[in-house]
């Protein structure tokens, strides 16, 4: 056990935890945060993705040790922006929401693609949710979602 | 008033987008436990003896000694026991749970326990049918003693669905009613599975829907397994459990589509198939369950959609000592229309026939028999989708020129349908539909057992019904199914939801529309057979489905020519689905159907060893990322089935069931030689270059 | 319970590494799912661990008028997007994982795992990439190559760690890598193949061959690149077939649950041919 602080959504927290726990139990257990899903548990399907200093990462392979003094914004902190807005709206415009369990990290990878690259190109996209498994939309929806929202949203990313 | 096709934003999306939607596993129950189950390592034998480690306070193991009524999972063909009493068929066979509340003590204790067995040879050739169906059409076998003879055989593998939640369910104990939350397709099978392992009365046994992660099928009937064995934990320990998978236990224990080997073998007159002879063999893997079922919708679909008057059809489910397999979008038909489409391919090329042109000359019409000797009742648009495909997508020209060319590109076109709802009498005499809709005040609330898994019922049922009634959407209430709340309208499965569930919903609204001013009441309607359709299970006789959904996919690829990767460049899908009761929610199933049988055709690669599936993860079980696929065009056609709500007929299998067949034949035309298994993977690719059949 | 350090200096790490029996964790996007064990519990590691991830002054990449210098915990998105670095090296990066991995994993991470099937192995081998190796008193260098000791086998004393992976500059007219995986992005390796070439005079001045996945070690052979040093360009992109000879007895692939042997054989003939049609 070791005490470990880090800002998770906005907010500067501190736990005192095993570090070699993987962040994704600790937003899940110790937070209360179930919006990051456990899909694989192995760094393939993008379900548990989370903003660790605004760029996406799969939190069920990043140990909690790393995140020490960094910045984790979790779909529960994003939620209440206004880049959310716009992207929760894309997705609900094109039909890229299904069963739901991939979305919360499809909008993640979204917001880390249009942090980085507000104007991406069809591959640049498929490039940007290439490590987000999504078994019912086949994808093109999203992608749509995606080159909707970086429209919609224009001049805020 | 606007179209209902019309599309609308689904009412679900919030939820789901900010990530407050809760699935099982979000769930957390005061002094809840976690359960890990205990699993034999080998295929076939029997246990001799089991040393649990000792366990803490707090600790248990349940096992079939504590099922208080009977050890067998009801779900259709009854032959899987909830924990094994000692004989193992496969490996990695369920022999008790070990629940306990501090995971990290589990996980220790769980590698302590040691059991030591009598190993047996198990069997994986497919030898031991445990399931023979046969049945003629016209001349039968007869029809096949004259004219040219051609013969080929198809093989299919494994498919895993691979819906990104993992199985799971979460009980508790409310007073003496056993309550199950869970991911699953059918709240009742769950239902009544529990209440024969409990021997528990009907109202002892509450099952509720939480949100659900994807299905496919797959969370169909094996989520009945998990609820007996928790629900006879929670008799024992009586304080709420969780029984939630990880990846790797999820792919290694539920059930898969069935692998199959399909063999053909035709007469030909006049260029016409004359009769066709087909037997179909799968693996069932350990125990049966509705491996029957799958077959016979796969035999009924032998013809694939074209009319051929003399048959001789007969199949075999296999049992073998692997892990049982089970529904999966398609049920069969998946394997069928693979075959069918190839074979039939595959005959107009040995007779220097253009194979669309053969296919076409064949097609089956409106009034035509099905192989059962049933009626396709309704217009068939199967020749304007086919000139719709051919027109868009440029299907001739580049056929004859990517023939010519160096790169390896390839178009293929697959023409199929779906027989819509249960095979048979299934409605009538199984399931017996039933839903309720309760009126008060200004609201309406629908009550039934299907369940939003993602293809959008949630929203296409509270449309339908508002719509009726031409009152706000919001007015309408639909929560996630709680067995002490809605009636049995069956599973949500067989494309059956919108047509049969929905028909009845319709039925019920426009009751409520009529009685509107008589302020709170509760309407209740029951399934009635269409009075035309009539089946003979026994003799395969009769109208097997009472509609068809039709479908043309066309699929364009490029093989790569030093590595034999297969790229899909674009797809083009045609879709009769009678009416779509929202076009977006439509293009979302059409679409994801589409990937998913795309890659059951080149992509998608399962296999096992001695028993082990080999592919026991997200890494190394190889779906499609955005990177694999393709732009997607889609065109709906309305034709409407005059038992479906606006004339909806089947929408969610449909859209698998084409992809496989095309994307196959697309990489023929690519590479100039014949396929004759999925997935096409470039492995196979490979050997068909050097060694293939032109 | 397994002990976590965590540093947050290179004097840390070296300090640590030097009292302590620990093993290293970087990105940990290998380590975690190596030693994964349920959900809901901490990793199961086999020893104390030691985090470096957070060390700063190894996030720098840096050149010389010979060398690149990646420090050790550069992420390889930050790799990815720094043109210092070799084009073929970025090639092979952007063909590894996702962005969500690669924004974690480190380079170090890719060497220190020491898998036949570790994408950037074939591109570091093809380069010559060396590794400054550090421990509380010493500083090494060595080549990537005499560094990996066999699968998941490294040189790297119980003290030491990897602290710069170094990569001579060198100008090539023609690179080419092409990862072969069983679907198009985020997937483990079949195969890989690198191969680079410079020319002078319309002579072959340097030419490069790499496989991954399909031995041991990445397959790089000196002595059949030496032999083709010298031909013009006509002649070697007509030597396909002799080249794919001389390969044969090193490209000793297995069976497994992502391929097979003689597929995995044949498209490393194959990419041989395609890159010299590309000469
Ligand atoms: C979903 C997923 C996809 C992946 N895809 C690919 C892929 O396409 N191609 C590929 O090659 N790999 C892939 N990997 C594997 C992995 O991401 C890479 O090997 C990555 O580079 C490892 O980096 P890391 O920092 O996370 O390593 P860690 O897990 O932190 O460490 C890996 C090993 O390196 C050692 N190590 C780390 N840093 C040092 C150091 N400074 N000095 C000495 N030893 C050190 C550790 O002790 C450990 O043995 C994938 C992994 C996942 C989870
Ligand atoms: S659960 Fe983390 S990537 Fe799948
Ligand atoms: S919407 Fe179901 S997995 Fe993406």
């Amino acid at each position: 056990m070791a005490k470990i602080k880090f800002t998770l959504n906005n907010e500067v927290v501190e736990i005192d935890k095993d570090l070699n726990m993987r962040l994704l139990d600790v937003l899940r257990n110790d937070f209360n945060l179930t919006g990051p899903k456990e899909g694989c548990g192995e760094g393939e399907c993008g379900a548990c993705a989370v903003l660790l200093n605004h760029e996406i990462v799969n939190s069920c392979c990043t140990p909690l040790a790393n995140v020490m003094d960094k910045e984790i914004i979790t779909i529960e902190g994003f939620s209440i922006t206004e880049r959310y807005r716009i992207i929760k709206e894309a997705f609900a415009k094109t039909g890229g929401v299904q069963c739901g369990f991939c979305t919360p990290g499809m909008i993640i990878a979204t917001e880390s693609l249009l942090n980085k690259n507000p104007h991406p190109n069809d591959f640049e996209i498929k490039i940007g949710l290439s490590g987000n498994l999504c078994r019912c939309t086949g994808y093109n929806l999203i992608i749509e979602a995606v080159k909707e929202a970086a429209k919609a949203g224009e001049g805020l990313w | 008033m606007r179209d209902i096709s019309t599309s609308i934003n689904k009412v679900d999306n919030d939820e789901k987008t900010s990530g407050k939607a809760i699935y099982v596993a979000d769930i957390k129950l005061d002094n809840m436990l976690y359960a890990f189950t205990v699993r034999s390592k080998i295929a076939k034998g029997k246990i001799i003896k089991i040393d649990y480690p000792e366990l803490p306070l707090g600790y248990y193991i349940v096992d079939y000694k504590d099922i208080p009524g009977k050890n067998i999972v009801k779900v259709i063909f009854d032959d899987m026991p909830i924990f094994t009493e000692g004989d193992i068929t496969y490996l990695y066979e369920p022999i008790a749970l070990l629940i306990g509340p501090d995971k990290a003590v589990l996980s220790k204790l769980f590698a302590e326990v040691k059991i030591e067995y009598k190993e047996e040879e198990p069997v994986f050739a497919w030898k031991d049918s445990v399931i023979h169906y046969h049945f003629d059409k016209g001349l039968g076998k007869s029809a096949l003693e004259e004219g040219k003879i051609i013969e080929y055989v198809y093989q299919t593998g494994y498919q895993e669905q691979a819906y990104i939640e993992p199985q799971g369910f979460i009980g508790y104990l409310e007073t003496d009613k056993t309550t199950l939350i869970g991911s699953i397709q059918c709240p009742y099978y769950v239902k009544n599975a529990v209440i024969q392992a409990l021997g528990a009365k009907d109202d002892e046994v509450r099952v509720i829907q939480a949100a659900v992660g994807g299905a496919f099928g797959g969370k169909e009937e094996f989520p009945s397994l998990m609820a007996c064995q928790l629900a006879v934990a929670l008799k024992k320990i009586k304080q709420p459990i969780q029984l939630v998978y990880e990846r790797e236990e999820d792919m290694l224990v539920t059930t898969k589509r069935h692998p199959s080997r399909i063999n053909f073998k035709a007469s030909i007159k006049d260029n016409k198939i004359n009769g066709l002879s087909v037997h179909v063999g799968i693996d069932g893997g350990a125990t049966i369950g509705l491996s029957g079922v799958v077959l016979s919708r796969a035999l009924i679909a032998c013809t694939g959609a074209y009319a051929i008057d003399n048959l001789d059809v007969s199949g075999d489910v296999y049992k073998t000592n692997t892990v049982p397999n089970g529904a999966f979008r398609g049920f069969g038909a998946p394997q069928m229309f693979f075959a069918i489409e190839m074979f039939v391919e595959h005959i107009a090329m040995e007779l220097g026939l253009d194979p669309l042109e053969f296919s076409k000359s064949i097609l089956a019409k409106q009034g035509d028999y099905t192989s059962t000797m049933g009626v396709f009742r309704d217009p068939v648009l199967m020749p304007e989708m086919i000139e719709k495909a051919l027109e868009v997508s440029d299907y001739n020209n580049k056929k004859t020129m990517f023939k010519k060319q160096q790169n390896l590109k390839g178009v293929g076109m697959s023409l199929f349908f779906h027989g819509c709802g249960f095979t048979g009498s299934g409605e009538k005499n199984i399931i017996k539909a039933k839903v309720r809709l309760k009126k008060q005040f200004d609201k309406v609330e629908i009550l039934i057992a299907a369940v939003d898994m993602g293809q959008g019922v949630k929203t296409t049922f509270r449309k339908l019904v508002a719509h009726i009634l031409e009152i706000d959407i919001d007015k309408v209430i639909f929560n996630n199914p709680d067995t002490d709340f809605v009636p049995d309208s069956g599973p949500t499965v067989a494309s059956r939801t919108m047509m049969i569930v929905g028909g009845l919903v319709a039925r019920a609204t426009k009751e409520v529309k009529d009685r509107w001013n008589e302020g709170s009441f509760v309407v209740e309607k029951q399934y009635e057979q269409p009075d035309y359709i009539k089946y003979d299970e026994s003799n395969f006789k009769g109208d097997a489905y009472p509609a068809y959904s039709w479908g043309v996919n066309v699929v364009e690829v490029e093989v790569d020519r030093f590595t034999y990767q297969v790229k899909v460049n674009k797809t083009w899908a045609f879709y009769d689905i009678g009416k779509a009761i929202d076009e977006r929610i439509v293009i979302g199933q059409a679409d994801g159907g589409l990937a998913q049988g795309l890659a059951y055709g080149y992509l998608e690669v399962m296999n096992h060893d001695k028993g082990k599936i080999m592919q026991k993860n997200m890494t190394d079980y190889i779906i499609p990322t955005a990177m694999d696929m393709c732009s997607m065009e889609t065109y709906l056609y309305e034709n409407p089935y005059a038992y479906g709500p606006y004339g909806a007929k089947g929408v969610g299998e449909l859209s698998l069931i084409g992809g496989a067949p095309a994307v196959a034949k697309a990489i023929e035309n690519a590479i100039g030689k014949k396929v004759f298994k999925i997935p096409v993977t470039p492995e196979y690719i490979m050997e068909l270059m050097k060694n293939g059949k032109d | 319970m397994v002990k976590a350090f965590v540093a947050k200096s290179l004097d840390d790490c070296l300090n640590i590494l030097n009292q302590e029996n620990v093993k290293i964790v970087a990105g940990g996007t290998d380590m975690l799912i190596q030693n994964r064990t349920h959900s809901g519990i901490a990793i199961g590691f086999k020893t104390d661990v030691l985090y470096v991830s957070l060390v700063d002054e190894l996030k720098h990449i840096t050149e010389d008028k010979s060398n690149i210098y990646i420090g050790a915990t550069c992420s390889l998105e930050q790799i990815l997007e720094n043109n210092l670095v070799p084009k073929i090296l970025r090639d092979s990066i952007l063909e590894m994982a996702s962005p969500a991995i690669r924004h974690t994993a480190t380079l170090a991470g890719n060497i220190g795992n020491a898998s036949p099937a570790g994408d950037s192995l074939v591109c570091l081998y093809l380069l010559d990439a060396k590794l400054e190796i550090k421990s509380i008193n010493s500083t090494r260098y060595q080549l990537l190559k005499d560094f990996i000791l066999g699968v998941r086998k490294i040189d790297l004393a119980k003290n030491e760690m990897i602290t710069k992976i170094i990569i001579p500059k060198i100008n090539f007219d023609l690179v080419y890598f092409r990862k072969v995986g069983p679907r198009l992005s985020d997937a483990i390796s079949k195969l890989s193949f690198a191969g680079a070439l410079r020319m002078e005079n319309n002579l072959v001045k340097d030419i490069r061959f790499a496989f991954g996945a399909v031995n041991i070690f990445v397959v790089r052979r000196r002595e059949i690149e030496e032999k083709l040093i010298g031909i013009d360009k006509k002649t070697i992109k007509d030597m396909s077939d002799e080249i794919i000879g001389y390969y044969s007895e090193f490209i000793k692939p297995i069976d497994d649950q992502r391929s097979n042997k003689l597929y995995r054989k044949e498209v490393c003939s194959n990419l041989i041919k395609e890159f010299l049609e590309k000469i």
